[in-house]
């Protein structure tokens, strides 16, 4: 049955530093922070395709599993959490060689359209805490769209 | 016009952006706000004119000049328009990367 739910994907760019395997490493060990393992007050991971990952922080459970994983360009995984209301979104993850350093695209995408998945108050904040970056940094791109 | 399309219109013209940028650092006078500016003086005051309208910025006289100065509280509205997952992610991959060029830097000490 089609899903006719409205849904949005976010896009994330950055460039990393280091060559890809060792992004790619980088991103699926919890030590290291930054990737969404880090920081977890509870956290089972099986990065291989259909392995699981439950990851609990401040006391939002997320869960999900790993559909596509490809050393060192491509990690695709599901992803379950409150604010995904029950549907399943999907984060896809690529690594992608440019000279000495990593482009790095992240895409979450079908994630529910609420009200209860936007940022009100908390956005507040992080609107102020980006905002320099945001308006001076030209390494940092996003975009949005509805789909 | 809604308030909200208002404030959208105005952030999103990169020279109106670098002003509020500017802005953030202080009040200003036009003519410094003008300076970094390689276009008419026209053009950086229809700018500011948007921004004027979209309430983000305000003018005051003090003494013989007006100096201008901004005006964050209607950006709490666009903030509203954060989806979660953005905030999530940028914190997320600015970490990752900040981790990185830590990395880098004291590999080449």
């Amino acid at each position: 049955m089609k899903n006719s739910k409205k849904t949005l994907e976010f896009k994330f760019e950055r460039t990393i530093p280091a060559p890809p395997g060792e992004v790619f490493d980088a991103w699926l060990n919890p030590k290291i922070p930054g990737n969404p393992w880090n920081m977890a007050e509870k956290l089972l991971l099986n990065p291989k395709v259909d392995g699981f990952f439950y990851w609990l922080i401040k006391g939002n459970s997320h869960y999900g599993r790993f559909t596509e994983m490809e050393r060192p360009s491509r990690i695709q995984h599901t992803w379950m959490s409150r604010s995904t209301l029950g549907e399943e979104s999907t984060v896809t993850v690529t690594f992608k060689k440019q000279g000495e350093d990593t482009l790095m695209t992240l895409v979450h995408s079908g994630l529910p359209d609420t009200d209860g998945g936007r940022g009100h108050e908390k956005g507040w904040n992080y609107f102020l805490d980006m905002f320099p970056q945001q308006f001076g940094d030209a390494s940092r791109r996003e975009s949005k769209g509805e789909l | 016009m809604d308030q909200l399309t208002g404030i959208l219109t105005a952030i999103s013209h990169p020279s109106r952006r670098a002003i509020i940028g500017q802005l953030a650092g202080g009040p200003a006078r036009f003519t410094d706000i003008a300076k970094p500016f390689n276009t008419a003086l026209n053009s950086v005051t229809k700018h500011l004119k948007l921004l004027e309208r979209a309430g983000l910025i305000e003018r005051k006289k003090q003494g013989r000049e007006v100096f201008i100065s901004f005006r964050g509280k209607p950006l709490r509205q666009v903030a509203g328009w954060v989806h979660e997952y953005e905030r999530f992610w940028n914190e997320r991959l600015d970490q990752f990367e900040h981790y990185f060029k830590d990395k880098k830097k004291k590999e080449k000490r």
